[in-house]
This record gives structure tokens, sequence and C-alpha cells, in this order.
């Protein structure tokens, strides 16, 4: 079924042209449509890849393997759950804002619908050019999105977003262009060079001296996308500026995308050199995420910006399972890559609510929350236990998967580090949460939200504790598969 | 690999006199204290990629070179320093970039960093690389000037024209490395570029609204 990469590309392109078909309403269809069709499509994707093997299309300019297809239904499914949340939460805010002259009607939902199409090109093309250029245009999407408000906070953090994310990705354009280099003995001045099935297959005969050289530049060019220290310093201020849905999508599909674009590099480089070498380089940089992320976490006195550092340390852990290594951690880093995203979308999600209801985003701002509005309480007591790692949720299972796989490896030191780190963390947490959760309400509290924004937290919510407990074999299959693509 | 150029051309001379153009270009961008000479010595800058493509196009017979070398011309030579201007046009700040370091000191660094990458790219890449060979250690050199410019200046324009300076550099290392990527993505790079610049000139108009300047040392409200 090679019709359903273009057939997925074109879901969310096709819902933008019907933008121009004015209204609100006729703008919220298109973009439920678009996503949804979207998800429906990502998952019939992975039902296919994961029963038949990888799939080629477009004369080899896309392509689909279980990691693709992964990051495809995640990516999807998320984009889906924030455009649902999105309807009725932009609508409220515009009005706060009393901003209704200054925002061009559909320009919101153009944006975000535009954001999923980079995604979804990003995790589908073959070829490593398409692939940086889709990478960027996730880059330029989302600064505008980041940058909505036109508060002075939010020009700030869309410009250092801009600024440091163009210098990464001009980086991630040479670590390209080396690989190219490095392959032009073997295929010669050809576009096969790029694509990323043929290197996969030729890594072995590739100069590993420029392979190594495009693998540092990949590092730290993607890496500046995927929030790994110490390259993150844009992420908590974009992350807190931009419009709750954004952020969901951002702290969760963006940087899965870019990390598995570095994890492609990684397989491409550990086929060639051996998997030691870079291995070894994701799980340090990894590692120094989770550190930075703790004093940050510990002090924090805003809600968003506490869940972007919390972003930094999960994506650092998923990073340094990955690098560990061995089967299980990096099967548990991949499935942490996924549950940590329903955990935060949600946590994101449901902050916007509490945000609105309360008139701040201060967490000292926050109190009594159970007892204030019992329903958002619960939400957000779910959210904090998904980003804790707490059973009953996905995010304990995931986290002792590939803290067991971890020590199970060449370097446990690594591994016993991220679990001081996780346990620093959750102290952290706990204090926040229970400082939000219990205590007093505050007065003037009035969650104005109408009750269907709440549909997408509770399906997230679900999925979240429902993967704590059981692990579907169809995803368990789809997520051994991709393991096998990023470990050689 | 050999470069052939045809007759009525120089041989080798053309590609290292371009070079040379296109470092001290960059060179003289990180010496001004105007943003629009600045501009200027992007547009040499970009004139001289285009160049070098096109004669790596005459000499290959490559018709995708030659094509990407006209684009590159076009975009980076003609519509980016075009935005940029208008931008300058638009804005209420002053005009003069004041930096953190002044000329003087910033030249002696700017010359420090050319003779690091002269000195260093050798080592990296081996005395394997003939194609070009006086291309790449022009290139590094020059990423590491536009990333000096980005990093000593504190308007916001200079910037934007130190990113374009490293992006332009690292186009040169491709067209030297590889003679260039497949068209495809030539064009969708430049693509990219020219939406990230026309994108950075627009946030450096609302740093200008809500700032009242675009200082970038008062972008500062987000920490921790």
């Amino acid at each position: 079924m090679p019709w359903l990469l273009p057939l997925l590309l074109a879901a969310p392109l096709a819902s933008i042209a019907c933008l121009f078909l004015r209204g609100p309403r006729a703008s919220a269809a298109a973009l439920v449509g678009g996503t949804g069709t979207a998800f429906v499509l990502a998952l019939l994707l992975a039902w296919r890849v994961s029963n038949g093997g990888a799939v080629i299309a477009a004369h080899g300019w896309l392509q689909a393997d279980a990691l693709s297809a992964l990051i495809a239904c995640l990516v999807t499914g998320l984009t889906l759950a924030s455009a649902l949340y999105g309807i009725p939460y932009m609508a409220v805010v515009r009005a706060a804002e009393r901003a209704e002259e200054r925002w061009v009607p559909g320009r919101y939902e153009a944006l975000f619908l535009g954001l999923l199409a980079c995604l979804l090109t990003a995790a589908l093309a073959n070829n490593l050019g398409l692939v940086w250029i889709a990478i960027e245009g996730t880059t330029l999407t989302s600064a505008m999105l980041v940058g909505y408000f036109r508060r002075p906070e939010s020009i700030e953090a869309a410009w250092k977003y801009l600024i440091l994310c163009s210098v990464g990705i001009s980086l991630a354009l040479l670590a390209t262009v080396l690989l190219y280099y490095s392959a032009v003995s073997v295929f010669g001045e050809g576009g096969q060079g790029l694509q990323w099935t043929a290197l996969r297959e030729a890594a072995p005969r590739l100069d590993p001296r420029f392979v190594k050289l495009a693998f540092l530049f990949a590092l730290v060019g993607y890496g500046t996308k995927a929030g790994l220290a110490p390259m993150h310093t844009w992420l908590p201020d974009a992350h807190s500026q931009a419009p709750a849905p954004v952020s969901a999508l951002m702290s969760t599909g963006l940087l899965a995308t870019s990390l598995s674009v570095l994890l492609r590099f990684h397989a491409i480089t550990a086929a060639c050199v051996g998997p030691g070498w870079s291995g070894g380089l994701l799980a340090l940089f990894g590692g120094l995420s989770m550190v930075i992320a703790i004093p940050f976490m510990l002090v924090q006195g805003e809600y968003k910006r506490l869940l972007a550092y919390s972003s930094i340390e999960h994506t650092g852990f998923a990073t340094l399972a990955i690098g560990l290594g061995t089967p299980l951690a990096v099967f548990g880093g991949l499935l942490h890559l996924v549950v940590q995203s329903l955990a935060k979308a949600l946590a994101f999600l449901v902050g916007g609510s509490i945000g609105h209801a309360s008139g701040s985003s201060r967490m000292d701002h926050w109190s009594g929350l159970l007892e204030a509005s019992p329903v958002l309480g619960v939400l957000l007591v779910g959210a904090g236990l998904g980003i804790a790692g707490l059973p009953p949720t996905g995010t304990f299972v995931s986290e002792w998967l590939a803290l067991a796989g971890g020590f199970a490896s060449s370097h446990p030191v690594a591994a016993a580090t991220a679990l001081v780190a996780l346990v620093a963390v959750f102290m952290g947490l706990v204090f926040h949460w229970t400082r939000m959760a219990l205590g007093r309400p505050r007065e003037g509290f009035d969650d104005r939200m109408p009750a269907l924004s709440r549909l997408p937290m509770w399906l997230l919510l679900v999925a979240l504790v429902f993967c704590g407990f059981y692990l579907p074999s169809p995803v368990r299959t789809l997520i051994e598969q991709a393991a096998a693509v990023v470990r050689p | 690999m050999n470069l052939d150029l045809p007759g009525w051309l120089p041989r080798s001379n053309t590609v290292n006199l371009l070079a040379g153009v296109f470092l001290l270009s960059a060179l003289y961008a990180a010496a001004q204290r105007r943003v629009l000479a600045a501009i200027t010595a992007y547009r040499f800058n970009s004139i001289a990629l285009g160049l070098i493509a096109l004669a790596v196009a005459l000499a290959t017979g490559a018709r995708h070179i030659a094509l990407a070398s006209v684009l590159v011309l076009v975009t980076k030579g003609v519509a980016i320093p075009t935005l940029l201007r208008r931008q300058t046009a638009r804005g209420r700040g002053a005009l003069v970039a004041e930096p953190f370091i002044g000329v003087p000191a910033g030249m002696l660094v700017c010359g420090a960093l050319v003779v690091v990458a002269f000195s260093q790219t050798r080592a990296l890449f081996g005395s394997g690389v003939s194609i070009l060979a006086s291309c790449l250690p022009v290139s590094v050199a020059t990423t590491l000037v536009g990333l000096f410019i980005m990093v000593s200046r504190k308007r916001a324009l200079m910037q934007v024209i130190g990113l374009v300076i490293v992006e332009n550099a690292i186009f040169l290392a491709a067209v030297s490395l590889t003679y260039g990527m497949p068209l495809v993505v030539e064009m969708g790079v430049l693509l990219d570029l020219l939406v990230g610049v026309a994108l950075l000139g627009l946030f450096v108009g609302r740093i200008e609204e809500t700032h009242g300047d675009s200082d970038t040392t008062r972008l500062s409200s987000l920490k921790g």
C-alpha cells in the first residue's frame, strides 16, 4: 500500500486548503477532519508496516519503516487531541484577549496543520535532505505559533527559538552534506547517497571518518531541536509562551520527531563504526539533560516552564536509554517517548484550563484544585503521576524497562545516574503537586471552558493508565520493530 | 577529480579568486558598524557563492548545479538582501549596530578564527580533498566568522545577517565537497531559508514594536 504515504501527507495539506472556506465553524471542521483523517491513516500505516515490513513510495522519496510508523501514530494522535482541545480553548482565549481584529481567522488552524504536515514529512521522508527541509519547516511554523499572542515575552521566546534552532539546523545541514560525501565513493554523484534506505544498507562501506563527523554535527543540530542539554536553552521559553495546545504538541510530537531523526543518524553511524561510539555520546548528552533539568524543576514557580524542563528530562532519559543500546533499554526508551508524550500532552492541556480559570500561570497561585474543580483536579493529579513516573501510569512501566535494560548494559553507572535524577525530580514534583492539588481553594477560580474540552484530556488519561497495566500486542510488536531499526 | 574550466577562463584562479571574495566579504560584514553596509557585504558574499557554483557547473557540465547557482543568485543575491534592507527602512531603531567587542579587537578574533579554520580543516578532512581544495577551509572560516557576528552584536538584524552568512558558508561546503545536493533538495533548502529570513524580519519588527528597540540584550525577561 505505497499510496498510503502520500495520502497521509495530503490530509493536513488538503484541510489547509479547506480553511479558505471562511467562518469559525468551517475552520474547526477542517482542523478536526484533517487531523482525524491523518490519525486513521497513520494507524492503517502502522498496521501495514508491522505486518508486511517497510514501504517505499513516490520514487524513493518517501519511506515508512516501523520507526516512521510509530512516530506518525504518535504525532497524529497527539495533534488530534490538541486540536480537539484547541477549538474551545482558542475561542475562549480569543474572547479574553480582546484581540479579534488582530487575529486573522484561520491562521492558527493553518499554522497548526502546517506543523503537522512538516512533522509527518520528517517522519516519512526517505531522503535526508527532505528530512532536513521538513524539520526546518517545523521551526518556521511553530515559531509563528509561539509568538501568537504577541506579548513581549512571547515575541522574545519566538525570537530566541528561531535564532537558536536556525543555527542548530544549519549545522544539521552540514551533517547531511558530510554523510552524503561519505557515500560518494559508494554511490557516485547521485540522489541515492541521501536516501536513508540506501545509506542504511551501505553503512558498513561508508567512509567512517566522515560518518563520525556527520554524527557529531547531527547531534548538535538535531539535538538542539530535540532539546538535549546544553542546547536546550530555547525550549523552556518557547514551550511556556505558546498557546496550550501548541505547547502540548511541541513538547511531545516535535521533540520525538527530532529525536527520531537523530536516531537515524545514530543507526547509520552504529552500523558503520560499531554501536559503542555514537551510543555513548547519546547516553552522555541524555544524562546531561536529565541532570541539568533537576535544579530548574525543583525551584520552578511557573507551571508550563516546569513541564518544559520535564520534557528536557524525559527526552534526555529516552536518549540515554537508547544510547545504552541493550534491546530492553532501546525498547523501554522508545516506549518512554510514547507514554511520556501522553502524560505531557495531558499536563499541558489541563494546565491551559486551570491557567485560564485561575487567571495565572504561576503554581503558587494555584491551590486546592481537587476541591475547586474535582474534574480538573483529578486530571491534574493523573498528569502528575504520569510525569513523575508513578504507577498506575505507563511511564512507570517504560522507566522500569529502560532502567532494567540500562543496568544490564556495559554502562550501569549511566543507568544509576538516571535513577538518581528520576528520584530527585520525583521529590520536586511531589512538592509542587501537593501544593497545587491540596489545601484551600483560591477565591475567584472560575472554569469557563466548555465540558467538551475535557474529552481529549480524559482520552489521554485513559490511554496513559491503560499502558500502565497492559501493552496490546500490536503496539508491542511495532515498538519492537522500531527498536530493531534504531539498533542494528 | 580536477576542475576543468573552459579555455576562456583562467583555470584554477577563478574559483580561488571567488573564494577570496567570499571570505573577505564576510570579514567586511564583521567589521561594519552600519547595518546597511553589512547587508551589502552579504550581497557580495552571495554573489561570490553563486559564481563559484556557476564555475563548478561550467567545469562539470552538470545542469542541476547551473540551475542551483541561478537560484542562489536570485534568492541570496537579490531577494534576501532586499528583504533585509526593507526591514531596516521600516525600523525605527538606530542603524548602527554596537558590538560587544570593539571593531579592532573583533577583527583580531576573526583573524584568529580564519587561521584556526585554515590550519585545522586539513587535519579534519585529510589531504584527500582535491576538488575545490581552496573552498573547504574558506567555508569553515566563514562559518566561524558568521557565528562570531551573531554572538558579538546586540542588534537583532545583525544576528540575522550572521545567520545567513553561516548558511552561505555551509552551502559552499556542500558545493565544494559534493558538487551540491540534488536539485529538489537545494530548492527546498533555499525556500526554507527565504521563509526563515522573512519570518526573522517579521519578528525584528515585532521586537521593535513591543520593546521599543531591537537591542537583543533587552530580551531578558524569561529566566529560570
